[in-house]
């Protein structure tokens, strides 16, 4: 299992909003959104639209989903599946807690799903 | 008597969405698609990565090959010649015959050719199919001098890949801008300036003969007595609806052939979706055909929820989208029709237009690089939000609070 890295506290990130762990922090190899959905809790997903180049980051979050900025390609925040066209490929989850005011990442430790 | 089986006639974007719909929506009959392409594929990127070489052929498939076995989908790589309604059943380009409860034709179009002398030349060329692009890419070099007619979605994104070549670029259309009806005038204006700072020719005309000599060279004659001479010229103008299949069967046709909201044709068993459909509402208002991406994934969609009897998807506002000179263009609803248009500008350039209608409420969108604005806006459309002019043009106002 890997470690978790401290990303900072839960206020930076606004509901609706989402923050970019860059490559080099997440040792994945990939950018890494961390999404603040609307039921209020956290998820983290791989930044790259799994149908082409374009960061989810900046994307629309609405409920526990997000829509791709560039071809509103729809993901699951919570288990990262593919919703719609354009995409066909899930997006890769991984785990998030809140440790306090603190977020902390587990990356490439896929997101436990409750119910 | 419950479905069973389902013939799908063309494997684009909405033949392959319905497929894909009637797995997910629990269907677990025979589904069989028809392209004489094969494995389907996305055709946006046959103007831009894939004309590019970025993206190869494996790339620009809608989903993997393996997929289509593992949701025992399958693949016919064939044409259908012929439309039987009763049976019903299709018969394919070797006369094979095949039956299914249920037909969808998802056939598409064929690019549109001027209607002028040599626009039937085979060396004018059209951009619609993956052979197309290939061919395109393979006589594309630097130096070639391209001349493209009409400047719309496909003109215009052929344009801006073919510089990545070192292309001559000639850009030819009737009229000065191009996409008022998709983006407005403003926008329009601004999108189209960019083909001639990016070193693109852009000639506002209208082509009456296309002439080749022996060593390939094309003479394309506009109406003012000028004339541009092109080692290659592409025409992208629009796309006929292929409807001659369902003509010749008897179904009821009108520049695409007539559907129910439900995607149901004439005949109760065959169903059309795509760029071939033309909705025909229930007081018999004709909807214009619409050619784009988002509508054949749509209607794809409605029509497995109509063939499995379940209830019928809401769509909202249409959308599309084009890529050229670095930009990300996009629009939602409609910039044609009645109302007020409002413009939204960053430092003194306009970044996104808006049609108000008549009634006060948001009716279309465009945006230049502005993915964000262009799905608020889509949602305030849908769920008619109260907005003003000033809040729409003031880049200060976050349209994302608004459509909450």
């Amino acid at each position: 299992m890997s470690e978790a890295i401290n990303i900072g506290s839960i206020d930076e990130i606004d509901e609706g909003e989402a923050k970019v762990i860059p490559a080099a922090e997440t040792g994945t190899g990939e950018d890494i959104a961390v999404f603040h959905a609307e039921d209020g809790n956290f998820y983290a997903l791989n930044d790259n639209c799994t149908h082409e180049t374009a960061s989810l980051a900046d994307g629309w979050i609405e409920g526990t989903e997000v829509e791709c900025p560039i071809h509103s390609a729809k993901f699951c925040l919570k288990k990262g599946t593919a919703l719609c066209m354009p995409a066909t490929v899930d997006a890769r989850t991984h785990k998030i807690e809140v440790s306090g005011d603190d977020l902390l990442l587990y990356p490439n430790v896929p997101a436990v799903v409750d119910a | 008597m419950a479905l069973e089986s389902v013939i799908i006639a063309g494997g684009g974007m909405a033949g392959f969405t319905c497929a894909k719909e009637l797995r997910s929506r629990g269907f677990t009959g025979r589904i069989s698609i028809v392209d004489p392409e094969g494995v389907p594929y996305d055709r946006p990127p046959l103007s831009k990565d894939y004309l590019l070489g970025t993206r190869d052929a494996a790339q620009i498939r809608l989903i993997e090959a393996e997929w289509f076995e593992q949701n025992d989908i399958e693949i016919i790589t064939s044409t259908v010649v012929g439309l039987d309604t009763a049976a019903p059943a299709v018969t394919l380009a070797d006369g094979s015959v095949h039956t299914a409860d249920k037909i969808v034709l998802a056939t598409g179009g064929t690019a549109r050719r001027l209607p002028i002398p040599g626009g039937q030349l085979p060396t004018v060329l059209e951009l619609r199919t993956r052979k197309d692009a290939d061919h395109l890419r393979s006589v594309l070099r630097e130096g070639t001098r391209l001349a493209i007619v009409g400047a719309g979605l496909i003109g215009a994104e052929v344009a801006s890949s073919a510089l990545s070549f070192g292309a001559e670029v000639t850009l030819i259309d009737p009229v000065d801008p191009p996409l008022i009806p998709a983006v407005g005038e403003v926008l329009a204006h601004r999108l189209h300036r960019m083909h001639a700072q990016k070193g693109i020719t852009v000639i506002t005309g209208v082509p009456t003969g296309i002439s080749v000599d022996n060593d390939g060279v094309h003479t394309v004659e506009l109406a003012d007595g000028t004339s541009v001479l092109a080692d290659v010229v592409l025409v992208g103008i629009g796309i006929v609806a292929d409807t001659g299949l369902a003509s010749t069967a008897g179904l009821e046709t009108d520049n695409g052939i007539l559907v129910d909201p439900s995607q149901r044709t004439s005949h109760p068993d065959i169903y059309a979706i795509g760029d071939t459909a033309r909705t025909r509402l229930p007081d018999g208002t004709l909807l214009r055909r619409a050619e784009h991406w988002e509508h054949a994934m749509n209607t794809g969609v409605t029509a497995a929820a109509a063939l499995l009897g379940q209830d019928l998807p809401e769509h909202g506002a249409s959308w599309f989208w084009s890529d050229r000179h670095g930009v990300h263009v996009e629009g939602v609803g409609s910039m044609l029709g009645a109302g007020s248009q409002v413009i939204r500008e960053r430092d003194g350039i306009p970044v996104a237009a808006f049609r108000i209608d008549e009634q006060g409420l948001l009716a279309g969108c465009a945006a230049i690089d502005g993915g964000m604005l262009v799905r608020a806006a889509r949602r305030i459309i849908d769920r008619k939000k109260p907005v003003t002019g000033e809040q729409l043009a003031d880049p200060d106002v976050d349209l994302k609070k608004l459509a909450r």
